[in-house]
């Protein structure tokens, strides 16, 4: 599925909205539903969970659209709004969440080594989901959507050194939990 | 969907962020390196969707830069007095008094060494002629001045609490600094201050305090 | 007993070095942590195509509940939710409307540097002076929240011989936060206020304006 946006800019949409022209909100929620998938998924352990949080996200950003600050940069704000979602979920729910979310590997990649890989990735998933989630997030971003830590400390307002000392502690942690697994 | 393809989407998100252009605040744009531009913007947007105020983070960010401290430090700071206004705004909600001015008041009280708690009390005693915002201004100079967060909830509650004009509460500081002037410890003077307001607000004999009584009562 | 990868793994891990830069003993471990990365599954997660219906079914129940609102009071709503609104300027102007009630009047006689406003600079404003003992100084200036921190913006004038700066500003409502900036390089604090914590190892003054009360300290 090609993501790149095609049609007028965010800005553009954004405005449309906000002069009454609701309908058009459904082209941002199309341009952006899918995009922080991945990210919501590994933040709170389950695709439904993840799927709620980005349609009450989405429903939040329509309510607070008056207050984006840069339209053209939609998807950052709504980011935002997300993560913001994802935190205050992962506060209420602190016990281990299921991993009814993982996918299994599809048939014609059921190799050996393919299946060892997908038991050690269901490991990691595993013990994802027992960090905190400040550690967790710097994990996925950086190793899940390949952001830099500049990228990651710009997206979500701390400082390079802070990111890599919670990342330095998620190593430790995965490790040991991986050993305790075995 | 192919890694590139997602790579790609990605890299287009950010490219303002990448390019450092058009995404920083205007207030920042020319006086802050532009990293510490686009985190400190990243935290007003999330201040925004918060309704906190956003001008205490720009002072705070600038104030840094002018000061000469690294940037990681200032970003710290900022993110500190976010988190200060984060915690006022929570609290002052449950009491009915966040609006924006309230909120940097109580900011301002907790950077002088109030807690939640203290600014939570405070708030519930504010009333319509007493503004929370105002008291918590007051609160937050006495605490400046070195009086302790005790008494300076009660002295603040107590002066409320009296009935007395908001000019009574806000020369509470110039008060308590003149006591002090004279040898007194701040803890003393505002401790004196207190009990004055509180004798007036305890019922005494007829024409005193704040009724009159009932002439026709033997 | 947990069993921490060596800082140089770690570094590896962050894309700051490469495999072959690491010394042999930590080969292995290096070895272990790719792996553990490489486990990862990081294929694209796509939700159920209901999820757009569900978000504009939402959406249009806000936006109706919106327009009955607005046709309570169209003027206040339109304001109060357009784009250009920043939330605080709302609030700032609810109180400036409730403080305009309180009837003006100069700071207390008590307070020795309070000036009596013959002209406010805005109806939200208190005039406040500034004065710093700094005898050897050559330059003093104020920077603080009301000026943006520009240490060049305000400069003080001194006072006759005796090493007296001053400085009178009209501040807007509220508590601003300052020091002294003397010959370009020293932050002071005023010795006459009260000070908070700047966050940088420092100190700040405070000064707190009250509408129709002057200077609260």
């Amino acid at each position: 599925m090609e993501r790149t946006a095609v049609g007028p800019p965010d800005g553009v949409i954004v405005q449309a909205v906000l002069s009454g022209d609701v309908e058009q909100y459904a082209v941002l929620v199309r341009r952006y539903q899918d995009r922080y998938a991945r990210y919501a998924t590994r933040m709170l352990g389950s695709v439904d969970a993840a799927e709620d949080a980005v349609q009450d996200a989405l429903v939040r950003a329509y309510d607070q659209l008056a207050r984006c600050r840069d339209p053209n940069n939609f998807a950052g704000w709504f980011f935002l709004i997300l993560r913001n979602r994802c935190f205050a979920e992962r506060r209420r729910d602190q016990r281990f969440a299921a991993l009814d979310g993982v996918p299994d590997v599809p048939a014609e990649e059921n190799t050996e080594a393919s299946l060892e890989r997908s038991e050690r990735g269901r490991g990691i998933e595993r013990a994802l989901q027992t960090l905190t989630p400040e550690q967790r997030e710097v994990f996925v971003l950086k190793h899940m959507e390949e952001l830099s830590y500049e990228e990651i400390a710009g997206r979500v307002g701390t400082t390079v050194a802070a990111l890599k000392m919670r990342m330095h502690r998620a190593y430790d942690r995965l490790r040991e939990l991986l050993e305790e697994m075995q | 969907m192919t890694r590139p393809a997602s790579l790609l989407a990605l890299a287009m998100l950010l490219a303002p962020h990448l390019a450092g252009q058009g995404r920083a605040d205007a207030r920042l744009a020319g006086r802050v390196p532009a990293s510490l531009a686009a985190a400190v913007t990243a935290l007003l947007d999330s201040a925004a969707l918060h309704g906190l105020p956003g001008a205490p983070l720009v002072d705070k960010a600038l104030e840094g830069v002018a000061k000469g401290a690294p940037t990681d430090r200032i970003l710290v700071a900022v993110r500190t007095v976010f988190d200060q206004l984060d915690a006022v705004a929570t609290v002052l909600a449950e009491t009915g008094n966040a609006g924006a001015d309230a909120v940097e008041a109580g900011s301002f009280a907790m950077a002088a060494g109030l807690t939640t708690s203290d600014i939570g009390e405070i708030a519930r005693t504010a009333d319509r002629s007493h503004p929370a915002a105002t008291a918590l201004l007051v609160a937050g100079t006495l605490a400046a001045l070195g009086v302790p967060r005790a008494e300076t909830v009660a002295l603040v509650r107590a002066t409320i609490r009296s009935g007395r004009p908001v000019g009574d509460l806000v020369s509470l500081p110039g008060q308590v600094q003149a006591a002090m002037a004279g040898g007194s410890p701040p803890a003393a003077a505002a401790a004196g201050l207190a009990r004055a307001a509180e004798a007036h607000l305890a019922p005494g004999p007829r024409g005193r305090g704040r009724g009159q009584g009932n002439p026709h009562k033997p | 007993m947990s069993r921490e990868f060596h800082p140089l793994v770690k570094q590896l891990l962050d894309g700051e070095r490469t495999l072959s830069s690491l010394p042999p003993e930590l080969q292995a471990e290096a070895e272990e942590a790719v792996r553990l990365l490489g486990a990862m599954d990081r294929r694209d997660v796509t939700f159920s195509s209901g999820l757009e219906a569900r978000v504009m079914q939402e959406v249009r129940q806000h936006a109706a509940a919106r327009r009955v609102r607005a046709n309570t009071d169209p003027v206040l709503w339109r304001w109060l939710t357009a784009p250009s609104v920043p939330p605080w300027v709302v609030g700032a102007v609810a109180a400036a409307a409730i403080i305009a009630l309180v009837i003006w009047r100069p700071g207390s006689a008590n307070d020795p540097v309070a000036v009596a406003p013959a002209t406010a600079v805005a109806p939200e404003s208190v005039f406040v002076k500034f004065i710093l003992f700094a005898a050897a100084a050559k330059r003093v200036t104020l920077a603080g929240t009301f000026n943006r921190w520009d240490a060049g913006a305000t400069p003080l004038a001194r006072a006759g011989d005796e090493g007296v700066w001053t400085v009178t500003l009209g501040l807007p409502v509220g508590q601003h936060q300052y020091a002294f900036v003397v010959d370009g390089q020293r932050w002071v604090v005023d010795p006459a206020a009260p000070t908070v914590d700047d966050g940088f190892g420092r100190k700040n003054s405070v000064v707190s304006v009250s509408l129709g009360l002057g200077r609260v300290m």
